[in-house]
């Protein structure tokens, strides 16, 4: 018995072959870019907070209080001009960020604008190098992103390639950033793939290592998140550890929600929009002169709410209220910026508080630093849309297996909880709110983001409504159609008939005209409606096609189901070979 | 991978085509003048780098010798009447007299690369190739303790500086911030690279002054050698101090005391040339001379001080005089430097006063 499939399964063709490994190739290159991006943002952000007087080191360098005073006001304000003036460069006026690369990934539309990533890559680098509350690994996300399908585009490259080297771009970005390459390609597939094809996998993988290599050799700053030998949690702990993360789930949607919800007032705010950012930059540097620990990414602020003892609990709750409605400020009045850095301090401190609670209701401060970091995985893997990104980024920066586990107990509880309450991530819930839901997974999206525009057919019978009920019939025999659509004289829709209609109503003999027949009810479609959409329609409708018709109901032409299906059938085969491919 | 290996290889083979310059002393200079820091220091570098110089390249060594600052060097630059070719200075100084132009800047492919062919820029410790010098030694200021008062479990941490339940006695501390405030946040594990981040915000001080404040016996000391005294005589159990007079006290006076190297303090000695240096090839031919790995283990012989040098440090030996095994005595070891850190002097030069004045006020206010 012969198997069909064998032949699938066996040897491929050696061109395919090349093929791939040219792809892991690319890859590793688009790595190599992406991680020399990173590095040099990083240094630059640090470098820009020293010299601007904005990192307490370059404070403390300075000697001068009141220089210190006038550059806690002046900078975050002047940065937020520049920041304003930036986006009006950019189209929609709002920085572009992770969400936009998920976006482009997940419509299969890819092509990530240079322009767009370079001026929102560069008003980023203003906002965090003059210290605005915002975070540094979303803006290298998008970066290493646009520079991925960049380089595809330049190459003459598919759109199969561009969301893999978008993610490539992305996988190295983290790695760079984190010196964590293992976080990188799960945080790639995790977020932006949202599958796990082989054939994505190994250029991502390439790019991540190049990302780490290239990084450990130029970026010589420590790990963010490094500690020595934590003690061991007791087991009753475990179960805190998980109530913690359920909390932590609350705090993450109070951070998106504000965040959203700034954004939405600030619509309202009687100043152009340009001129908003540098309201926020004046409101922060403000608060800064009394609570300084609020401005910038703030790695001394999370560094600090490790160390038992350094912040009294109702000092935590005060630096995380003041912190979370900073980076709310900023982000909704338009500096650019990642939601990444802010909501790993806010986590911290929270989860400090939890610890502090605990010290002071009898348990040990020994464990404190599992309270700390539990609640920072709490609150940034549901803002992230992603658990298992968040646990390696603290394996691989703690490489404690300890924590890791009691870091597994608070996302267990904190990730769906917060996407039943709030969205998949802030990403997500960004996206549906600009239209396009991705809860369903990547078909709908794709589906969704597929105009019906290139499926409009002229090869339909169009008859005028006084047309006789005879002529109409003969007509559309002659012309092998099953179906007429009625446009009158100014080309609007009138209405649809078929010929077995036609036929029963020529029996009966009470109508003379085509304006005379009984409305055969069928939905209409916009050109600009979706495939989605169109779908749908076609669920409601026994037919050949619907009537295309534009907002003034002028009739454009016909989709036919067929033509749905087939669109929907090439589509699904697509991302099925993206998806499933091995190579 | 293939290219890491043959990368640095072909780098190595390239520097060495370029080098040749620094190795010749152009005919004409008859002397090179190096000013030093005198005593037994002087002597080592005679015996372990001087000679040998002379020996290899002909050319007789004088030795000047001074107690660090850098007014001499500036009205000598000044007055155009610079006697000395070579400097030996702390690098805190070297970093100031670059900025303020008193030294020729160095050549960036001056240093020999490694024995094995490791460029110098990778076998150098971090910071120690400046614009206008190269580290040469590492020394560190470091915690000892008797070996007699923790007949049972010993520090291990530099965390046990603090804890006295564990580690009981009184301890001596130099009346100074410097490496008090590292110690103190490294005990709570802040990392090494954020010590002086936090340490630039009133929260990271008081942490540390906090910390301070807890000790409860503590002896403040101001000369070098009062730390050693104070452990010979068994007024304190736990000391701060530097490594090399702990090594003196231990070779020489046979004292019972143990260097606990986690959380050391090093700091850099370096090589620099003066503006306006009588024989300025001469001077660059002995540093490129006395910084390769061979000489820095040479030196390393006969003072524990730490080559500035990976390769050299993995290959010193034994103390020419008594046959001791320098490794376990020199801070850049890789198993003592474990704990290392460096002093940021760049910070301590903007900050000294007002740190000083605020860690008085916290810990030694009736002084």
């Amino acid at each position: 018995m012969d198997s069909p499939s064998t032949d699938s399964v066996s040897a491929r063709h050696p061109l395919e072959v090349l093929r791939f490994l040219g792809l892991v190739l690319l890859g590793s290159i688009v790595g190599g870019v992406a991680a020399l991006v990173a590095v040099g943002f990083v240094n630059a952000v640090v470098g820009l907070n020293d010299l601007l007087l904005i990192s307490p080191r370059g404070q403390m360098m300075a000697a001068n209080t009141t220089l210190v005073i006038l550059a806690t006001l002046l900078v975050p304000t002047l940065g937020g001009l520049l920041v304003g003036q930036l986006h009006r460069g950019l189209p929609g006026g709002r920085p572009h960020t992770p969400a936009d690369a998920i976006a482009a990934v997940q419509t299969r539309r890819g092509r990530l604008p240079a322009k767009a990533g370079a001026l929102s890559g560069l008003s980023s680098l203003v906002s965090l190098g003059a210290g605005a509350s915002v975070g540094q690994y979303g803006p290298l996300v998008h970066l290493g992103a646009t520079l991925g399908s960049l380089i595809t585009r330049l190459l003459h490259l598919g759109r199969s390639e561009d969301n893999i080297t978008i993610a490539c771009g992305v996988a190295a970005a983290i790695a760079a950033a984190f010196n964590a390459p293992l976080a990188g390609i799960v945080f790639a597939h995790e977020v932006v793939l949202r599958h796990y094809a082989l054939r994505a996998f190994a250029p991502v993988a390439a790019a991540a290592i190049v990302g780490y290599v290239l990084a450990t050799q130029l970026l010589d700053q420590g790990a963010l998140f490094h500690i020595t030998e934590p003690g061991v949690p007791q087991p009753w702990e475990f179960a805190l550890f998980l109530v913690l993360g359920g909390l932590g789930a609350l705090v993450a949607g109070a951070y998106m929600h504000a965040v959203l919800a700034v954004g939405q007032l600030a619509k309202r705010l009687p100043l152009p929009v340009s001129l908003h950012p540098a309201l926020a930059g004046a409101l922060l540097g403000l608060t800064a002169l009394w609570v300084p620990d609020i401005l910038g990414m703030g790695q001394e602020t999370l560094r600090f709410a490790t160390l038992p003892g350094a912040y009294g609990g109702g000092e935590l709750l005060m630096v995380l209220l003041l912190k979370l409605a900073a980076t709310a400020l900023c982000l909704g009045l338009g500096f650019a910026g990642g939601v990444f850095s802010p909501a790993l301090v806010i986590g911290t401190l929270f989860g400090a508080l939890v610890g502090t609670l605990v010290a002071e209701l009898g348990g040990g401060q020994e464990t404190f630093i599992f309270y700390a970091v539990c609640g920072m995985v709490a609150v940034t893997a549901p803002v992230l849309g992603a658990p298992l990104t968040t646990l390696l980024i603290v394996f691989e920066l703690t490489g404690s297996y300890a924590l890791t586990t009691a870091a597994l107990a608070s996302v267990t509880l904190a990730n769906p909880l917060a996407a039943q309450l709030f969205g998949r991530s802030l990403f997500d819930i960004q996206l549906a709110r600009r239209g396009l839901d991705l809860s369903a997974g990547r078909s709908r999206a794709v589906l969704q983001e597929t105009r019906l525009t290139e499926l409009i057919s002229h090869d339909a019978v169009t008859l005028h409504p006084a047309t006789p009920l005879t002529k109409a019939i003969s007509f559309l025999s002659k012309a092998g159609h099953g179906e007429a659509y009625l446009v009158d004289d100014r080309g609007r829709y009138q209405g649809c008939v078929t010929l077995a209609s036609l036929e029963t109503l020529r029996e009966n003999s009470q109508a003379t005209t085509l304006a005379d027949c009984p409305e055969t009810p069928r939905p209409v479609l916009d050109p600009h409606s979706s495939l989605w959409e169109a779908m749908h329609q076609l669920e409601k409708v026994t037919g050949e096609a619907i009537a295309v018709v534009d907002n003034e109901r002028r009739f454009l032409g016909v989709t036919y189901e067929s033509s749905i299906a087939r669109a929907f059938l090439y589509h699904s085969d697509a991302l099925r070979r993206e998806e499933h491919g091995a190579g | 991978m293939l290219a890491r290996r043959w990368i640095p290889g072909l780098l190595a083979g390239l520097l060495a085509l370029a080098t040749p310059i620094w190795a010749e002393v152009p005919d004409a200079v008859n002397s090179l003048t190096v000013l030093s820091w005198g005593g037994a220091y002087e002597q080592a570098q005679r015996r372990a780098l001087f000679t040998p110089f002379t020996d290899a390249h002909d050319l007789p060594v004088a030795v000047d010798s001074y107690n660090g600052g850098l007014t001499k060097l500036r009205q000598a630059v000044a007055q155009n009447d610079v006697r000395w070719d070579v400097i030996d200075m702390t690098r805190s100084e070297a970093m100031a007299a670059c900025e303020e132009g008193l030294l020729e800047p160095l050549p960036p492919d001056l240093t020999a690369p490694a024995p094995d062919g490791t460029p110098a820029s990778q076998d150098f410790f971090a910071g120690a190739l400046g614009r206008c010098f190269i580290s040469h030694s590492i020394f560190a200021t470091v915690v000892a303790y008797r070996r007699d008062a923790f007949p049972g479990e010993r520090p291990t941490r530099i965390a046990d500086l603090f804890d006295q339940q564990r580690f009981p006695g009184p301890r001596a501390l130099q009346r100074t911030p410097a490496a008090n405030l590292e110690w103190a946040l490294l005990s709570y594990q802040v990392p090494r690279e954020e010590l002086y981040r936090l340490l630039s915000t009133r929260r990271g001080l008081d942490l540390a002054f906090a910390r301070l404040q807890s000790i409860a016996d503590i002896h403040w000391w101001e000369a070098g050698d009062t730390p050693v005294r104070l452990l010979e005589e068994g007024e304190v159990v736990m000391a701060s101090g530097y490594n090399g007079r702990f090594f003196a006290a231990m070779v020489e006076c046979d004292l019972p005391i143990e260097i606990l190297w986690d959380g050391q303090l090093q700091e850099h000695e370096t090589w620099v040339i003066p503006r306006g240096a009588p024989n300025p090839e001469a001077a660059r031919a002995f540093i490129r001379f006395a910084t390769t790995s061979e000489h820095q283990v040479a030196l390393a012989r006969h003072i524990p001080y730490g080559p500035a040098r990976r390769s050299a440090s993995m290959q010193v030996t034994t103390h020419r005089d008594t046959g001791l095994d320098m490794r376990l005595h020199i801070p850049t070891h890789p198993i003592n430097a474990q704990g290392a850190v460096t002093k940021d002097e760049a910070w301590y030069a903007r900050t000294q006063a007002r740190v000083e004045a605020l860690f008085h006020e916290a810990l030694t206010p009736q002084e």
